[in-house]
């Protein structure tokens, strides 16, 4: 659980927004070097191809996605501000006052507004448009951000790894690097049947680069590894709080983007059962994730997400629980171990 | 001394209105080396490098060292924390931030915030108000009780950087920066021959009602003060006239309520000894510890430096260095013009 953890807190650390996640594929391909016979596509996906010790009856594919939300540099002021857009699903309200990095050279940079003290009470209590923000690098001209960042550039949250609580970890881009870190897990260790692993990019942006590998791998079976929102927090309704921390990995039966198999829904339920690993299904239609992608490939791919209830997703400060992270590791492990595709309902 | 370092150093000290012994213990290891060191039922930290004759001038100078933050109001039955602002919180700033609690132990902990799913129309540009927000410390009701007591001050963090090439950014730069000004402006002066007593006051509780700097300069009677405090520097978003700008000096205050005679001495001092200046112009109160501090006792002079910064109450602060730098040159050379031991040639 040290080394899974420790992953986790490194993938954390590198910035990929979507489009651009070299530096988390370059961790990735160093940590899996003699551990399967790896390729990255005209996407950027970066395509694992493990021997288990067995041939399986069904091509199996297993699936996280390496990109995070982020922002994107999209003009520099005469006064050496930022603009910027955001990537990927970003709440307005999780922007304003936070630290941020940018560019390869991680330059470091603040994202504000005018003082409260200038607004007034109505723009107190609202949220300005993004357009209206601008990133502050400390730069006194537009030459001088100029020398330090380019248009097109990628910004993330700068945001500290942490743990607190009862068994809690905070940190940036969890969504869903703890995904790509438990394949770099079970990767690394062996497996009972041959199992293509893909680290996908773009999730953020549309679901994109899955849509290539899935087509490229063409599986029989995928398994989504994923993070999804949890609201089990102060002010929302039990009925509202769609998943829990603590209560182990969540099975989607259906999101925005897909109607899982209900056939591997109900195997996954059983070998968490057998296996006396916590399971929840998620309560809900919200959201979706690669499996969108996924399957809907070629003639259809029967699909399966598999996900780590996450707090505040899509911001500085997601909250994962530990114990939740083992036990996603567990399941995805054992269900590894599929004889065959699992009987369709 | 690295002013960077020093305003850098002491903005990461946690220091919230009320609470501000361990900004208080690093500002202290600063000064204690140029005069006697204590602090006064309201926790002000006051230090004298020169006392003063019987009846002769006294000069204080005055940066407040508290913050603004959040206080734990109540423990919610699910472990997560209720709190309330303590000074001008801006609320836009708070959801899903890091922060630290505050107790006998520092917990880390994040302000909560509700997933996009969940929300209905505009409530994605709705900010919401203070008895909404709820701390997650990841801890049970019954944890949570053990290691908090309510009236723990909470804290956003902001590990703090330098950025380009003069400019800082961190949590507490309002008044840490100030702080800082004084610090150094101490430091300049504590081998000059002075006619005049110099005392420092590094107040508590500015962020209500400035509660602190008025006792701080009740027990000094002073007969002048010079207040530090930071101002609205402009960003594209804000009116022109209400700011100064980064790197152009410290802003000299003009106000019905401040020593008129001061504000002109310390413009001509800047001119004089070629130090940048801006100026700002107040029409009444000036909302810094020097509104307080002139109607201490029977009055006293008292002048306003402030030191232009972005993003005030935010955990994004930004401050030029070099502004905190010429506020504590223009501050010293001020006071040896006025009160220096030996007359000084006129440039």
């Amino acid at each position: 659980m040290e080394k899974l953890m420790r992953l986790i807190k490194d993938l954390s650390q590198i910035g990929g927004v979507s489009g651009d996640e070299g530096a988390v594929r370059a961790y990735i391909r160093g940590q899996l070097e003699g551990h399967c016979d790896m390729r990255t596509d005209a996407l950027g996906n970066l395509i694992c191809k493990k021997k288990g010790a067995k041939a399986p009856a069904h091509r199996l594919m297993v699936e996280a996605h390496m990109d995070e939300v982020g922002f994107i540099v999209t003009g520099i002021t005469e006064s050496g501000m930022l603009r910027f857009d955001t990537v990927g699903g970003i709440d307005a309200r999780v922007i304003i006052g936070k630290p941020v990095l940018v560019g390869p050279q991680a330059v470091r940079g603040v994202i504000g507004t005018k003082a409260m003290h200038l607004q007034s009470a109505a723009e107190r209590d609202e949220m300005p448009q993004v357009e209206t923000l601008s990133i502050d690098i400390g730069a006194s001209s537009k030459e001088e951000a100029e020398s330090l960042v380019r248009l097109g550039d990628s910004g993330v949250w700068d945001s500290a790894f942490v743990s607190f609580g009862d068994g809690f970890v905070k940190g940036r881009a969890l969504d869903d690097r703890a995904g790509c870190a438990i394949m770099i897990d079970l990767i690394q260790g062996d497996i009972p049947f041959d199992t293509t692993f893909v680290f996908t990019t773009q999730e953020e942006v549309g679901t994109r680069g899955a849509q290539a590998a899935a087509y490229e791998v063409a599986p029989d079976v995928a398994i989504v590894l994923e993070t999804t929102t949890a609201a089990d927090i102060a002010g929302v309704a039990p009925a509202n709080q769609v998943c829990r921390l603590g209560k182990g990995p969540v099975l989607s039966v259906m999101d925005k983007g897909t109607i899982y198999d209900k056939g591997l829904v109900r195997f996954a339920m059983d070998t968490a059962k057998r296996r006396d690993i916590p399971v929840q299904i998620k309560e809900g239609v919200y959201g979706g994730n690669d499996a969108h992608a996924v399957h809907v490939s070629r003639s259809g791919v029967r699909t399966l997400a598999v996900s780590l209830p996450c707090r505040y997703l899509h911001s500085p400060s997601c909250v994962l629980k530990v114990e939740d992270i083992a036990a996603t590791r567990d399941l995805t492990a054992a269900l590894l171990g599929m004889e065959g595709p699992a009987p369709a309902l | 001394m690295d002013g960077k370092k020093l305003a850098l150093t002491l903005a990461q000290c946690y220091g919230v209105s009320g609470d501000e012994q361990s900004a208080a213990h690093v500002a202290a290891s600063y000064l204690k080396g140029w005069g006697e060191v204590r602090s006064d039922a309201l926790g002000n930290l006051i230090c004298t490098l020169r006392a003063p004759k019987d009846g002769g001038p006294h000069m204080m100078l005055c940066a407040h060292m508290d913050e603004i933050g959040m206080i734990v109001t109540h423990i919610l039955p699910d472990g997560f924390l209720r709190v309330a602002a303590v000074g001008g919180v801006d609320r836009r700033t708070l959801l899903a931030s890091p922060v630290k609690v505050l107790g006998r132990e520092k917990l880390d902990g994040v302000v909560c915030s509700i997933p996009p799913h969940l929300q209905r129309g505009d409530d994605a540009k709705k900010i919401p108000p203070m008895e909404e927000i709820a701390v997650d410390v990841g801890l049970s009701f019954e944890q949570a009780k053990e290691k908090i007591s309510l009236g723990d001050r909470v804290v956003v963090c902001h590990s703090g950087a330098a950025m380009g090439e003069h400019c800082i950014s961190s949590k507490a730069l309002d008044n840490r920066a100030g702080c800082a000004a004084v610090i150094r402006a101490a430091e300049l002066l504590k081998d000059e021959e002075l006619t005049c007593g110099l005392s420092v006051v590094l107040s508590t509780r500015e962020e209500l009602a400035c509660n602190g700097a008025k006792t701080g300069a009740f027990g000094l009677c002073p007969t002048h003060a010079i207040a530090v405090d930071v101002s609205f520097a402009l960003t594209d978003d804000a009116p022109k006239e209400k700011c100064g700008e980064l790197g152009k000096g410290p802003m000299i205050g003009v106000s019905p309520v401040l020593s008129r005679e001061m504000s002109d001495g310390l413009i001509r001092c800047a001119k004089d000894r070629g130090l940048p200046y801006q100026l700002e112009v107040m029409a009444g109160p000036t909302s810094t510890d020097a509104d307080v501090i002139t109607l201490t006792g029977s009055g006293v002079r008292c002048g306003l430096l402030s030191i232009p910064l972005r993003y005030m109450h935010t955990p994004a602060e930004l401050v030029d260095v070099r502004d905190i730098e010429s506020c504590a040159a223009l501050m010293a050379e001020y006071i040896i013009d006025r009160f220096g031991g030996t007359e000084r040639e006129a440039d």
